[in-house]
């Protein structure tokens, strides 16, 4: 079925095939900043404030550091804690979907009604204050943004261990004395794994947008200059309603960060109908 | 009885954050704005050790905690010098607004526009909205609220750049104190709108293409019932219901959504004052939001459920509830 998916790549639509690009250029970008980024994307290497063109291809931010420079760097980020997020999210909430669906009883019963709150509890508030509680670090991010995501992981997971458990021939594998391990890995794994894997680029991308918001609010990572941190100097700098300095120091990472978290989408969608035409919505 | 274990849960983890967070109360209160760190001597760490009541033991600490929370009291504001309940209710009712106003509008405008698209299912129409919305649906609010501040109200002017009201204006009367209002809440309104219409539209589209399919329908339709009846009456009736679920269940994302609009008009609603207290350091207040918001949140869904039973008489099992 992995097959499937890598091979669905040529199947897909013409949105989906776009998506595809996208990732991969900002992909590259993230891999080669070193190389790509003519300018260091940490100390200013120009004048404050210059409009795109010339030495600096996007211009300059109020301290002259290059912009290109930085949304290669900011790709990094934005990358790590996205697919970081979604790692983490579906190794722990396939987990717990695992263990929920096969054994049922009183562990499913607490695991589902954690998860009926975790949905309904808003994450932005939650992930503000351990923000201001623990340090914005990275690895905090990316730990709490886990936190709120495991649980759209583990209810796949566990719809369709509940479904594949009821098949003829997981009973006969079991009569004929399968152990939980045997089963898990021969034929519970490779039912579940497309799912959560699709799920994950759906999760990657409520990370990403949720890292932007918090570094949007200054809570991020200060020493990661993610896309959000880039806009929340940006919308805090004094003249920037009166002035034109947004047309690239605001619109440059505004642009980045839709593009990306919309081609996410895309590909997630495109997915989606493939694995599963009934998970399409 | 879930809902209270859950806001218990939440009060505790409130009561612990503080505790476990690295550092020492006295670091705090002995270094001035970060300038100088001023030494306590062992007596006067001892009378504000009695002071705060952190000589008590850690369960007594937390009993006196939760004896406050039941009379309301959540402490006292270090950088405003009130108590962090004034503050709080004061800053409500603009999020509120925002909140509901923009439930309200795209909810309806998503219904509208979904039930337009199941009826026209696979015609032009369809397919515009849907591909259109589809993409519209991926874009967090505070992305769309920055759009909207520099086109409508720095570029062309049209809607103020910051707040909820003009400040030292008086009105000659309360309608157009109201216009003012409206004047400010206009752009964030609708960047949480447009954030939401989305998922609302594909939402309805799914329910009413559902319910349009239903042996009812083809009913209501061979009785040679008036088309409107069927739309309103049969159709757009029962397609509200998974509708109405998701409304409540998404609220926890949209007010998340809210603190961030807030934070881009500057919008003087708890999202906005919340991420002022992160930055001075004003834990109480800081704490005191994340429970209110929390807590509110978990009401409202507590009032969906209810309403929900109402609505629905088969309710039991869960296959209507979808969450995403």
């Amino acid at each position: 079925m992995l097959v499937k998916i890598v091979e669905g790549g040529k199947e897909f639509s013409l949105p989906g095939k776009a998506g595809l690009a996208v990732i991969l250029v900002v992909l590259l970008a993230a891999i080669l900043a070193p190389y790509i980024s003519i300018h260091p994307h940490n100390i200013s290497s120009g004048p404050p404030l210059v409009p795109p063109g010339g030495g600096h291809p996007l211009g300059t931010d109020e301290l002259g550091i290059d912009l290109w420079a930085q949304l290669c760097y900011g790709a990094r980020v934005s990358l790590l804690v996205g697919f970081g997020t979604a790692l983490l999210a579906a190794l722990g909430g396939g987990l717990i979907g695992i263990v929920s669906g096969y054994l049922g009883g009183w562990p499913d019963k607490v695991f589902m009604r954690l998860i009926d709150i975790m949905i309904v509890l808003p994450d932005l508030p939650v992930m503000i204050v351990l923000a201001a509680f623990f340090g914005p670090s990275l690895l905090n991010i990316i730990f709490v943004l886990a936190l709120f995501s495991w649980v759209f992981p583990a209810r796949i997971v566990r719809s369709q261990i509940l479904m594949v458990k009821e098949r003829s021939y997981i009973k006969s594998a079991e009569t004929y004395g399968a152990g939980v391990w045997y089963l898990l890995g021969k034929h519970f794994l490779p039912e579940v794994f497309p799912l959560v894997a699709v799920n994950m680029i759906r999760l990657s991308g409520r990370a990403i947008v949720a890292e932007a918001g918090l570094s949007f609010l200054g809570l991020g990572d200060p020493t990661s200059k993610s896309w959000g941190l880039i806009i929340h100097h940006a919308t805090n700098f004094k003249g920037i309603y009166y002035t034109d300095f947004w047309k690239w120091w605001l619109l440059y990472p505004w642009l980045a960060l839709i593009i990306m978290v919309i081609s996410l989408a895309l590909i997630s969608r495109e997915l989606e109908r493939m694995v599963d035409p009934r998970l399409g919505r | 009885m879930e809902y209270l274990f859950t806001i218990w849960v939440l009060v505790t983890l409130n009561f612990f954050l503080p505790r476990a967070m690295p550092g020492d109360p006295f670091l705090y209160l002995s270094a001035d704005e970060g300038q100088e760190v001023a030494r306590f001597s062992e007596e006067q760490r001892q009378y504000y050790l009695e002071y705060y009541g952190l000589d008590r033991p850690v369960a007594g600490q937390y009993l006196s905690y939760l004896a406050d929370l039941l009379r309301g009291d959540l402490g006292y504001s270090l950088y405003y010098n009130e108590p962090v309940s004034a503050i709080i209710l004061r800053r409500l009712p603009w999020t509120t607004f925002l909140v509901m106003a923009a439930v309200l509008l795209s909810t309806v405008s998503g219904t509208i526009l979904g039930s337009l698209s199941a009826w026209y299912r696979e015609k032009l129409l369809d397919k515009l909205l849907f591909f259109h919305l589809i993409l519209l649906s991926e874009v967090p609010a505070f992305l769309l609220g920055l759009v909207l501040l520099f086109t409508f109200a720095a570029g062309l002017g049209l809607f103020p750049l910051s707040g909820a009201i003009t400040h030292f204006a008086s009105y000659s009367s309360w309608w157009e104190k109201l216009l003012d209002i409206l004047h400010h809440a206009f752009l964030p309104v609708m960047a949480l709108t447009i954030a939401r219409l989305g998922g609302m539209y594909l939402l309805s589209r799914n329910s009413m293409t559902t319910v349009l399919e239903k042996d009812y329908l083809r009913t209501a339709w061979a009785k040679g019932l008036p088309q409107k009846r069927i739309i309103f009456r049969h159709a757009l009736r029962n397609a509200l219901l998974p509708i109405v679920t998701r409304v409540f269940l998404s609220l926890g994302s949209l007010v998340g959504g809210a603190i961030l609009v807030e934070n881009v008009f500057a919008y003087p609603g708890l999202g906005h004052l919340m991420r002022e207290a992160v930055m001075v350091h004003d834990y109480p207040l800081v704490q005191g939001i994340f429970l209110v918001v929390t807590i509110c949140v978990l009401l409202a869904n507590f009032l969906a459920d209810l309403v929900y039973r109402k609505l629905d008489p088969r309710i039991g099992d869960y296959s209507g509830i979808r969450g995403g």
